[in-house]
């Protein structure tokens, strides 16, 4: 098994674009687990993933001329798996929750560092995680294409079709509202506990 | 956990940063002037390098968070890539091949001498279903059904090749082509005849000439009077056969007329067809008016969908007709089933079987007419279908019941129920692979049934494909829904966008109901659709296709 983005990788990349059956199982063993947790996080069920992530592999077969090779082919995977979901998400709706907000604005406030500090050490991931899945739509997704699939600003921009300006303010009101439900979990469990 | 925007948090010594600033500084999306700026106030105040850290912190927690392998790639997946893995295209080509071989080889073997024996003795169909299918009314019969999964064998094998071969043969393609290339050449005709094209004002086989094989004819005025050992297709204005065809005559015309022999079938679209001579197997026309004369005969059954039939001839088996009206003098051997608006019998009518006539008005038959016995009548109202409160009445029954039948079934099959519908999204691969697995099912169940495999396994096999046909549209309903309302999370949900597929069809087929043709094609299309994608599903489950775990790799991309 070749590890993605490796010469190996590069080189199943253009005998699947041939056709190569084989070379496309390759890609599909190397990269689906990868492009599952990124649907596993960008949607709100497990099973939604799992159908996103066939979806996007048959997309991503059909499409695969179209790849230029230049470019990192995990970025070109994620940017298909972006839109699919993203798409998906728009279909459904969902996006619309707070999307009309005032997206442009957010306060410009200077927190309680040790507080945050706090907050932060307590959590383990699966705490974040779990907090994640309560986040609004685009919220989430911005948080997803940024600290998993590392896309640029402008690349984030395009997928969520905001102002690149307004990128960093989408990102920050999203830690708001993951900070917000981590200390709504908090309180759940201390009070779960008491 | 915080407080408002430049909060002096150490006395009036120094403005904060924003949170905004620090996080596009981390980020590295701040400019080198602003970005040198805000880097040299953290170094100075122990608040802003504090909170700093805590972004970073932030942000690595989420990062790991997200990368963090918690459940292994589930098993559908693994088996979607195993299904990747393997390129369907070559395993089906194989099959098919395989499969096209082994009923051209029973049908030679079993199914045609025993055919042949039961022409000798006399057996000819004469229910409706045979009268339609197995008389040759659509088609020449098995040996053309042959000729078909000849060309479609081939189509298969030559596309198939043409993929295969930019794959530098590959592991296990070269023994695909050459299996699949072999079921081909077995299947080949003894002898391949040309066919002849005659073109111009007057297109014709004239007296003493001879053709081997088939001709095709197109022109003003089309003539047969000679000799052609193959089949007829003309595309004219007129056409007569006086001389003798050894295959069927196919004909797009406006005025026929056969006075020589025919010994296949003729299949007629024109507006006058008439037949003074002889054919040797069946008739079907589609056309305004037919006469089959005194010394017209017809060696097999006659299917009419004309405005005027009248036949003065000689039938040798079965009428079929729905048209206008009847006016029969001459002899049928066999019974009529007619749907028309009058039928008259005239004094010298014979009719060996039973005659069934659903029509506006009562049939009018001479006494002195011999018949086997009366004529069945019934008498119908003429009134468009649509139009009956009771169309829309049982149109709501029967997709309640569809509704009701994909419920139980989504219950039953949660899981295959969705893999249907998802694989109803490949709309190329369900409809293709629908044709080929409705045509050959339905085949080879009827196989089975009158083979030495037996009618249990046949009528096992026609069960499960009635199921499968009932189940397409199923399918077709949940596809509909889920592309109106999105993926279902679960079972309710995907019951939900059953039947709303379901009722927009519901609404849909009344509406397309009014243009015949259409309503046949698309409920065609959908039953296929469904057909392929509910094979595909079935096929994605076959043991060994799926594997239910594969070693995963290591998260990072």
């Amino acid at each position: 098994m070749s590890a993605p983005g490796t010469a190996e990788s590069t080189e199943a990349i253009a005998r699947a674009r041939a056709g190569d059956a084989e070379a496309w199982g390759e890609l599909y063993r190397d990269y689906a687990p990868a492009i599952f947790r990124f649907c596993r996080r960008a949607l709100p069920t497990r099973q939604d993933a799992e159908d996103a992530t066939m979806e996007v592999f048959v997309k991503v077969k059909e499409k695969l001329h179209q790849y230029d090779s230049t470019r990192p082919f995990s970025s070109w995977l994620y940017k298909v798996a972006a839109n699919h979901c993203w798409d998906l998400l728009r279909r459904r709706k969902i996006r619309q929750d707070k999307e009309t907000e005032d997206v442009e604005t957010v306060p410009l406030e200077h927190p309680d560092a040790n507080q945050l500090e706090q907050l932060i050490e307590k959590r383990t991931s699966e705490e974040v995680r779990k907090a994640l899945d309560k986040l609004p739509a685009r919220a989430r997704m911005a948080l997803v294409l940024r600290y998993y699939s590392d896309m640029s600003y402008d690349e984030i921009a395009d997928e969520l079709g905001v102002r690149r300006a307004f990128v960093g303010v989408v990102l920050l009101r999203a830690r708001h509202e993951l900070r917000q439900a981590l200390e709504s979990t908090g309180v759940l469990a201390a009070g779960g506990a008491g | 956990m915080s407080s408002p925007p430049g909060t002096n948090l150490q006395g009036s010594r120094m403005q904060h940063l924003d949170e905004m600033t620090i996080l596009l500084y981390l980020e590295r999306q701040l400019d080198r002037a602003r970005a040198a700026e805000v880097s040299s106030h953290t170094q100075e105040c122990d608040a802003c390098r504090t909170l700093m850290r805590a972004l970073e912190r932030e942000s690595r927690l989420l990062t790991r968070a997200m990368l963090e392998e918690e459940e292994p790639l589930p098993s559908r997946l693994a088996s979607f890539q195993e299904t990747a893995r393997r390129s369907m295209q070559w395993i089906w080509m194989v099959m098919f091949g395989l499969a096209t071989t082994g009923v051209y080889a029973i049908y030679t073997s079993y199914i045609e001498p025993v055919q042949n024996r039961l022409q000798d003795a006399g057996f000819g169909g004469t229910n409706l279903l045979g009268l339609l299918i197995f008389q040759g009314a659509f088609w020449k019969g098995w040996q053309s059904m042959a000729s078909f999964v000849e060309i479609v064998a081939l189509l298969v094998v030559g596309g198939s090749a043409a993929l295969l071969f930019r794959r530098w043969f590959r592991r296990g393609t070269l023994a695909a082509l050459l299996m699949a290339g072999m079921c081909a050449a077995a299947m080949m005709p003894g002898t391949a005849s040309a066919t002849e094209f005659r073109k111009g004002s007057t297109a014709e086989v004239a007296q003493g000439e001879s053709i081997k094989g088939d001709v095709f004819l197109n022109g003003d005025r089309m003539r047969v009077e000679g000799t052609v050992s193959g089949d007829v297709f003309a595309f004219g204005r007129t056409l007569e056969v006086g001389g003798n065809v050894g295959g069927d005559v196919i004909v797009f015309a406006h005025t026929v007329h056969i006075t020589g022999k025919v010994a296949g079938n003729v299949r007629a679209f024109n507006n006058n067809l008439t037949i003074t001579g002889d054919v040797g197997r069946s008739l079907t026309a589609i056309c305004e008016s037919l006469a089959i004369e005194k010394s017209g005969k017809v060696g097999a059954s006659v299917n009419d969908f004309s405005d005027s039939f009248t036949l003065d001839g000689h039938v040798m088996q079965d009428v079929l007709a729905m048209n206008g009206r009847l006016d029969l003098s001459g002899q049928v051997d066999g019974g009529i089933r007619l749907k028309a608006e009058s039928l008259s019998i005239q004094d010298a009518a014979q009719v060996g079987g039973p005659i069934h006539y659903e029509g506006t008005k009562p049939p009018e038959v001479s006494p002195k007419a011999k018949l086997a016995s009366a004529v069945d009548y019934v008498h119908a109202e003429k009134k468009p279908e649509h139009s009956h409160g009771g169309y829309y009445l049982w149109r709501l029954l029967w997709t309640s019941a569809f509704v009701l039948y994909g419920l139980v079934l989504i219950h039953l099959m949660p899981s295959f129920s969705k893999d249907c519908v998802l694989a109803a999204e490949r709309i190329g691969a369900s409809l293709g692979l629908g044709l080929l697995v409705g045509i050959s099912l339905f085949i080879a169940a009827i196989i089975a049934c009158v083979t030495f495999v037996g009618a249990p396994l046949g009528l096992l096999g026609f069960a499960l494909w009635m199921v499968m046909l009932f189940s397409a549209q199923i399918v077709f309903g949940g596809l509909l829904g889920r592309w109106i309302l999105g993926p279902s999370k679960d079972t309710w949900g995907q019951v939900g966008r059953m039947a709303l597929g379901m009722a927009i069809v519901g609404v849909a087929v009344p509406i397309i109901h009014q243009v015949h043709i259409l309503e046949a094609f698309v409920k065609l299309a959908v039953v296929i659709w469904g057909f392929g994608a509910i094979s595909l599903a079935l096929y994605r489950r076959l043991p060994g296709v799926a594997t239910p775990s594969i070693p995963i790799p290591p998260p990072a991309i």
